[in-house]
């Protein structure tokens, strides 16, 4: 079955690109279960840079396992691209997420045995996008565009931590999908490396895509376009940033979206 | 070239996990080779034994029969019952050996070597067209006696005399029993050598091929008949014996047809053991794959992988195991096929033309290789990757509890040490996992013990078959001679302590209907006979005052329907009849059919008072004598019996018989030891594959034991006993199946080699041996996982969330 991308269809509702309605979930235990997640909205706007911020146990993995389609809700609606993405059988759910939403793990999840550059060909042999024969160039653009062409033969372990997170992000551009969904991406690297890899963020954003993490670190979703605080299972607030932070920790100024090399941007 | 990632991650999945790979690659291999050696030595030994055999027109029967001219042959011949018959002439003589003794040798003489008609030789080496003190050599004695064309055989007749006789040709005899089976000597001559080496150019043998149903014993005896009262008797001959040639077999198949088949089933069922061995072991390898795979078959989902592109992935993987294992397997099976022929044509002398692979057993390994990995993957290969994304990604790692009675009870053993307790419900926590690694073990077990009572149980029946030659040695008396004189003779030998003289005869019971069974031996031994200790299985032995009792043996029974004791049967030998009362059964001892007498009633029956045909002599009535001592009185009873002219034959001791005998069984046991051995070997790579995945599926556990302080040694030791728990287990389970497994097996081989009943015996040696090596299986499939989880370090394992 042919898998449309959002970009390809009309599904946004005045630029709304994600709309997660009266969200459920509850895990079950020996004494009746967990609630995770209760009656969660949001929306996330096309080009937006969301941050999803919560203590350990708050929910937020929870709400963006539900946003990734990784794992269903009880009762309620995630709506992506004007898709109901729970709607779809497994293997529709699996493609659909394989063309249109780009995920990024913790502990980037590379696969152990193939190079930095089968791991980005991977997704698009999964999802045949690209033909077979220009697979292989597109995937060392993309590490290219993250920093890393010249460890494009190597294996995941012999690369560092915040160099598999960079080659995760590939990953998740391999079918230049329309949005990207981190969970504590930086969460599990240093703090040099964490701005590095969150200034590839902000550069995806200016690039148009649309992002949503999930970070325990307040400090890092200070740094996001708006920002939502979930506690036990609830957004319990939310705000815009005005002027959306590029800034490092340290306070020195970022690089702007315009300094994002052509070459890199051509190739997204 | 442009490969899709998908396959080359299973390929270097392949070779990352290469000693897992290897495992499972070679045990497809030994499986699939396993079949492909029995299946293509088989279709080669039919081939080229049978296929032979069939050429050569073998004789449907074979009679013996007073000195007799080209005349009879002809008379014969002209029967239209009768489409070939061959005469031949059979003398026995003695050749010197290479050693300077004197061997069992069989002289046969035709008219000429190159116009055989039945059972015809093949020449390998010379020629064939003999002349006056020229001989060809059967090539299995030739090569016994390290003679070729060219060389010199002396020979000794049975009057003294010497002869030297040019060997001209090696030939090929598929029809008699070889050298390295029999340890006797054949050599072909003309009926003009003989002449010259003073014997008269008579025959005594016929070999006869009847025109129809040839293969119908019942018809081939009744030609036989036929012959014999229509031609042989009327022309003033006598039939010395009639039958099919061969032992027990039907008419016109190789004598060893029935045991080389019998023993190719048997060793087709161990390959199909090993085939089944096999697929547990892929089932195993496969689950580990997939187990230790969980959380990439999550993120592969999680990246755009559909369900069935992973199925096509992990078959991909399977598919290239069983490629890998049958590039092993067929090489291997053929170059097995070529040892178990070789051996098998070595073992009956025939020659293997060709070796090659057929493409049925081709079709069958290939077919077998490919579809036996690929159908056990399925159920692994499908519950594998049905696991949710989120469970994949987040719940791996995390062992289950199980909740079943036995998990209870384990629960409440608490007073061992907590490595020891962690082992045990470990043990026991997948359950599917554990039965199918003790299916795997538990067979190979109850195999390699089935083995091992096979050999007890051979012994055993060797034992029983030995108290039947209660001799140290034995010598023949052709002509006969008086009962004695010739135990006189031999008691005048210092060594020898006891002598009795047996006679022999061949006669055939007359049934009420006046039919004639078939030939059968008759045997006059003194009722107290101190060289035999018959084992009764009904009734008792003879008795001084048993005139007209008899003992007969099992075989009898088999071969007569309706006898038993009590029953009153009347016996014929020559022209003489008399009734007899049975009054015991002996069990079988490779005899054929046979009756036992009292001397006194023996002689009435044949009319020969006092004569006997055999001397037996024992050295010490309590013990028998070493191999040495036996030898000493053999020779010295042969000296004796010459210098006084009683006998010129050779003398047989108890161990020459016997050596010949084990010999024979200690290589077929080899060829099972072997099969056995690839069982194991199978068993303790499955033990190893699923020790691998418990570790695997326990990784974040054995992060948390260390985490809490759990030394290298205490992990080790949580897996290695674990391990041995599983092989105690399985050995308790193959203790249990070697009981009937074992009996089946002895039977199938007893029945194959030796054409006997099963005298069962089990082998606790084989039982405690298998403790030992089930064992170090344990131990030895434990150490690998054991490092893989002492490797683990503790941060490694605890990043799962």
């Amino acid at each position: 079955m042919e898998i449309a991308k959002i970009s390809d269809t009309n599904g946004r509702e005045n630029g709304t690109l994600i709309k997660v309605k009266d969200l459920v979930k509850v895990y079950p235990t020996a004494a009746n279960g967990v609630e995770a997640l209760k009656g969660v909205n949001l929306e996330v706007h096309e080009g937006e840079f969301l941050a999803i911020f919560g203590k350990s146990g708050a929910g937020k993995s929870t709400l963006i396992n539900m946003i990734t389609g990784i794992d269903s809700p009880d009762s309620g609606e995630v709506q992506i691209g004007g898709v109901s993405i729970h709607s779809m059988g497994d293997d529709e759910l699996t493609r659909w997420r394989g063309r249109n939403l780009g995920v990024v793990y913790q502990f980037f999840q590379l696969l152990p045995t193939l190079t930095l550059a089968e791991n980005i060909t991977l997704v698009m042999d999964f999802c045949d996008t690209y033909p077979l024969a220009k697979r292989s160039d597109r995937a060392l653009q993309l590490l290219d565009q993250v920093g890393i062409r010249e460890h494009a033969y190597k294996v995941p372990s012999k690369i560092s931590g915040g160099q598999q997170q960079r080659v995760a992000i590939a990953r998740a551009l391999a079918n230049d999908p329309d949005v990207i969904v981190a969970d504590e991406p930086i969460g599990n690297l240093d703090s040099q490396t964490a701005d590095d890899i969150y200034d590839l963020f902000s550069d995806l954003v200016s690039l148009g895509k649309t992002l949503v993490i999930v970070t325990h670190d307040r400090e890092i979703a200070e740094r996001a376009s708006r920002i939502l605080e979930i506690s036990d299972g609830r957004i319990i607030s939310g705000r815009s940033n005005d002027a959306p932070s590029n800034e490092r920790s340290t306070g020195e100024a970022a690089p702007s979206p315009n300094l994002v090399p052509p070459r890199i941007r051509a190739a997204i | 070239m442009h490969i899709p990632t998908r396959w080359i991650k299973i390929l270097k999945d392949i070779w990352s996990n290469r000693s897992r790979s290897l495992l499972v690659i070679f045990s497809i291999a030994i499986g699939v080779a396993s079949v492909g050696m029995i299946t293509n030595a088989g279709l080669m030994v039919q081939r080229d034994l049978y296929g032979s055999f069939a050429e050569g027109n073998p004789a449907s029967l074979e009679i013996y029969i007073s000195p007799f001219q080209q005349d009879l042959t002809s008379a014969v011949e002209a029967m239209r019952e009768v489409e070939d018959v061959q005469a031949r002439r059979v003398e026995r003589a003695s050749v010197l050996n290479g050693e300077g003794d004197w061997d069992d040798l069989t002289l046969i003489a035709f008219p000429d070597l190159t116009e055989l008609e039945v059972n015809q030789l093949n020449l390998v080496e010379g020629r064939m067209s003999l002349g006056v003190r020229e001989i060809a050599l059967e090539k299995q004695s030739a090569e016994g006696l390290g003679l070729a064309v060219g060389d010199t055989f002396t020979v000794k007749m049975d009057d003294d005399r010497t002869y030297d006789l040019d060997v001209v040709g090696i030939v090929h005899d598929l029809y008699g029993m070889p050298y390295a089976l029999l340890g006797e000597v054949t050599g072909y001559l003309n009926l003009d050598s003989l002449k010259w080496m003073g014997k008269p150019s008579y025959y005594n043998k016929l070999d006869v091929v009847v025109a129809e149903n040839k293969f119908d014993q019942e018809h081939v005896l009744g030609v036989g008949n036929s012959i014999r009262d229509r031609v042989i008797e009327p022309s003033g001959h006598k039939v010395g014996s009639m039958g099919v040639p061969g032992l027990g077999s039907d008419p016109g198949k190789h004598w060893a047809e029935d045991q080389i088949d019998g023993f190719l089933l048997i060793l087709q069922i161990m390959g199909v053991m090993a085939v089944l061995l096999s697929g547990g072991l892929v089932v195993n390898t496969v689950s580990a794959t997939l187990v230790q795979q969980i959380k990439q078959i999550g993120i592969m989902r999680s990246i755009g992988a559909v369900r069935g592109q992973l199925i096509a992935m992990y078959f991909f993987n399977v598919l290239a195991y069983s490629v890998l294992g049958l590039a092993v397997a067929l090489p291997l099976g053929l170059l097995g096929s070529w040892w178990l022929a070789e051996f098998a044509a070595g073992f009956v002398n025939f020659d293997l033309t060709t070796v090659n692979i057929s493409w049925q057993v081709l079709t069958l390994q290939i077919t077998l290789g490919l579809l036996m990995p690929l159908g056990v993957a399925i159920y692994p290969i499908l519950s594998g990757t049905r696991m949710s994304v989120y469970d994949a990604i987040y719940q791996y790692g995390i062992g289950s509890e199980g909740s079943g009675w036995l998990d209870r009870v384990l629960m409440n053993v608490r007073n061992l040490a907590p490595p020891i307790v962690l082992s045990l419900r470990n043990t026991f926590r997948n359950k599917a996992r554990l039965v199918f690694t003790l299916l795997t073990l538990t067979l190979a077990g109850a195999m390699f013990i089935a083995v091992f009572s096979t050999r007890a149980s051979l012994t055993v029946q060797i034992e029983n078959v030995a108290r039947y030659v209660a001799f140290d040695a034995a010598l023949g008396l052709p002509y006969g001679s008086r009962k004695q004189t010739v135990e006189r003779e031999a008691l005048r030998i210092p060594e020898i302590s006891a002598a009795e003289g047996w006679a022999q005869s061949i006669g055939v019971i007359v049934r009420e209907d006046g039919s004639e069974s078939g030939e059968l031996e008759i045997v006059g031994l003194p009722y107290d006979a101190a060289t035999i200790d018959p084992l009764m299985i009904e009734g008792r032995w003879l008795e001084a005052s048993d005139t007209s009792k008899i003992v007969v043996n099992d075989d009898l029974l088999d071969e007569e329907s309706g006898i038993g004791i009590g029953s009153e049967i009347r016996l014929k030998i020559g022209n003489r009849e008399r009734t007899y009362q049975i009054v015991g059964v002996t069990s079988k001892h490779l005899s054929g059919s046979r009756i036992y007498m009292e001397y006194g009633s023996f002689g009435q029956l044949t009319n020969r008072p006092n004569q006997v045909d055999t001397i037996r002599v024992r050295g010490n009535l309590e013990t028998f004598g070493s191999n040495v001592e036996q030898d000493v009185i053999a020779f010295q009873l042969e000296n004796r019996f010459e210098n006084a002219n009683l006998s010129k034959s050779s003398s047989i001791t108890r161990h020459a018989i016997f050596g010949d005998f084990t010999d024979v069984f200690d290589l077929i046991l080899v060829v099972l030891m072997v099969m056995a051995g690839l069982l194991a070997l199978v068993g303790g790579l499955g033990l190893t594959g699923t020790l691998g995945i418990n570790v695997l599926e326990r990784t974040r556990e054995i992060g948390v034991l260390r985490a809490v302080g759990a030394s290298n040694v205490s992990v080790r030791q949580v897996i290695v006993i674990e391990g041995v728990v599983v092989g105690l287990i399985s050995w308790v389970l193959g203790a249990l199946l070697s009981g009937p497994s074992g009996r089946a097996l002895a039977g199938a081989v007893i029945n194959a080699v030796m054409q006997a009943d099963l005298s069962y015996t089990y082998s606790f040696t084989g039982l405690l041996l298998w403790l030992v090596v089930v064992g170090f299986i344990a131990v030895f499939s434990s150490l690998a996982p054991a490092r893989s989880a002492v490797r683990l370090t503790v941060r490694e394992v605890l990043d799962y969330e």
